[in-house]
């Protein structure tokens, strides 16, 4: 089995078998920031609760971009999405290009990234259409 | 506080100058400054440096080819601000009687810095959007997107900035470019990021922009340039993002708004009134379309309409980026924020050329930049109002 590494650390934590983005939720003022930093960025505040983030969330804006960005390939959807714990998460978009939309569901999956040249894998996390009958290439 | 006027500018012509290093571009620029103000450089009480990918100690390297040593001297680095934030800092000093007379510069050689990293679109390293393939166009090309969504924007309200911007550039002799687009060549160029075109970018540039800025008693005893009105800085702010959650919206950038707004007060001016010209960040066409609003240059939502107007153009309302903005005077990162000011001034002196906006007293210079996970972004602007 290759070796495997979490594109960046804190962004992913393992959940029994899958791997699952955790935020914290602020003891003072009650916001959820992402990635887990060390004090609450809306208030410095130290105490809270590290907290499991939906998996799906609303697309507020994305764009397409066609030419190479460090390891991806273009064209490279990618986008804002918008979670019910008020966070905005950034990440790439697997669709096909004609259904991405402003405002359309998403659901979190994980999966290699990219492959570094000694063979590592890159994991990380990207979006998918909720919906099959918008094209998405659920697996 | 004191009052705060240019004594002198300089400026390299922005472009390709693969066979000149940053420490030759900013000696250039700074050198043009002192000559411009036909003061001696060993004047200077102290000087700030606006560069981001440097090289370290870029301030001192260049200063010493002028015979300037022995004061404070900084290098700063604040994304696409860099260079109004070293602006700022002097003016700070100057302002609050630290010193009198100072420098303030702003260098790039992003050939320089192809040669040792490559070419390519430029994520801020280490960033956690970034790995995920979040670069300057791809940010601008959803803020383009929102603005067709949100305010109407057609494909031709978004190229209007890179249209009227390279027309004003043919113009200019610091231009990188001279040329002159249609809509239809910019839709035709190479699409980077949905709609984002290769001519709705700035180019990747090399230059250096430096200002010379001293306190009125220092003005009065140095400065030769008696047929020059007298201009002052009116106003300087820096202003950063604040932590993201869902509810930011990238039409109503804080950073930009805020920093607008209190430079305005600071100035003791009302935007949609008394600025007459305007030099941005439009490092993205669509850009500028998003900006005239939150810069208070018309009412919230209707920047749009102020566009189509024609108030953006020479001859308009307030002319934007009369220069021909970073769009077609080129984006020496670092220089950029010293050019707008300097730019800004030449309006107000009135030895703008064919790019003169008439009777111009009050000006803006805006720089804004940097994307990154978690803070609002773009996470920094600088704002000067300068007057006479």
């Amino acid at each position: 089995m290759s070796n495997q590494v979490v594109f960046h650390a804190g962004a992913l934590e393992k959940e029994g078998d899958t791997l699952v983005q955790i935020g914290f939720r602020c003891d003072h003022c009650g916001k959820t920031s992402f990635p887990v930093s060390e004090l609450c960025p809306f208030c410095s505040f130290e105490k809270g609760v590290k907290t499991r983030l939906s998996n799906e969330g609303t697309l507020f804006s994305y764009s397409i971009t066609r030419v190479p960005v460090g390891p991806y390939k273009p064209p490279i959807i990618a986008g804002y999405i918008d979670l019910p714990e008020g966070v905005r998460v950034f990440g790439k978009i697997q669709a096909d290009i004609e259904v991405v939309r402003t405002g359309m569901r998403l659901r979190m999956e994980t999966g290699v990234l990219w492959t570094e040249k000694d063979g590592t894998e890159v994991v990380g996390y990207y979006y998918v259409p909720c919906e099959n009958k918008n094209g998405g290439k659920e697996s | 506080m004191r009052e705060v006027y240019v004594l002198g500018i300089g400026q390299t012509v922005f472009g390709k100058h693969e066979e000149k290093t940053p420490n030759d571009l900013g000696a250039a620029a700074a050198l043009a400054a002192f000559k411009d103000a036909e003061i001696s450089p060993k004047e200077m009480q102290t000087a700030y440096c606006g560069s981001i990918f440097g090289p370290a100690t870029v301030v001192q390297a260049t200063l010493i080819r002028l015979g300037i040593s022995k004061i404070p001297m900084y290098t700063v680095e604040n994304a696409c601000a860099s260079g109004s934030s070293a602006v700022h800092l002097l003016f700070k000093d100057i302002a609050y009687g630290v010193c009198d007379v100072g420098l303030a510069f702003g260098v790039e050689s992003l050939s320089t810095h192809h040669r040792k990293f490559g070419k390519a679109l430029i994520g801020i390293e280490g960033d956690l959007q970034a790995k995920l393939s979040l670069t300057m166009p791809s940010f601008f090309a959803a803020l383009c997107n929102r603005l067709m969504e949100e305010r109407g924007a057609k494909l031709e309200d978004i190229c209007y900035p890179s249209i009227k911007n390279h027309k004003n550039g043919v113009t200019n002799p610091y231009s990188q470019y001279k040329k002159e687009f249609t809509f239809q060549e910019i839709m035709n160029s190479p699409m980077i990021a949905n709609p984002i075109t290769t001519l709705q970018c700035c180019p990747q540039s090399d230059g250096a922009a430096a200002v010379i800025l001293c306190s009125k008693e220092t003005y009065k005893k140095l400065n030769k340039k008696t047929h020059r009105p007298a201009v002052k800085l009116a106003a300087s702010v820096i202003s950063v993002g604040g932590p993201e959650d869902s509810s930011y919206d990238p039409l109503a950038l804080e950073t930009n708004i805020r920093g607008a707004a209190d430079a305005c007060e600071m100035a003791g001016i009302e935007a949609s009134k008394d600025i007459d010209v305007v030099e941005m960040h439009d490092a993205f066409s669509g850009e500028e379309l998003s900006a005239y609003e939150m810069l208070g240059l018309c009412p919230p939502g209707e920047g749009v309409e102020f566009a189509r107007s024609g108030a953006a153009a020479l001859g308009g309302r307030c002319p934007v980026n009369p220069s021909g903005g970073l769009l077609s005077m080129g984006h020496p990162l670092g220089a950029s924020g010293v050019r707008v000011v300097i730019d800004t001034a030449r309006q107000l002196w009135g030895e703008a050329g064919a790019n003169q906006v008439d009777g111009a007293k009050v000006g803006m210079a805006q720089m804004l930049g940097g994307v990154l996970t978690g803070i609002e972004s773009p996470v920094v602007a600088g704002i000067q109002i300068l007057t006479k």
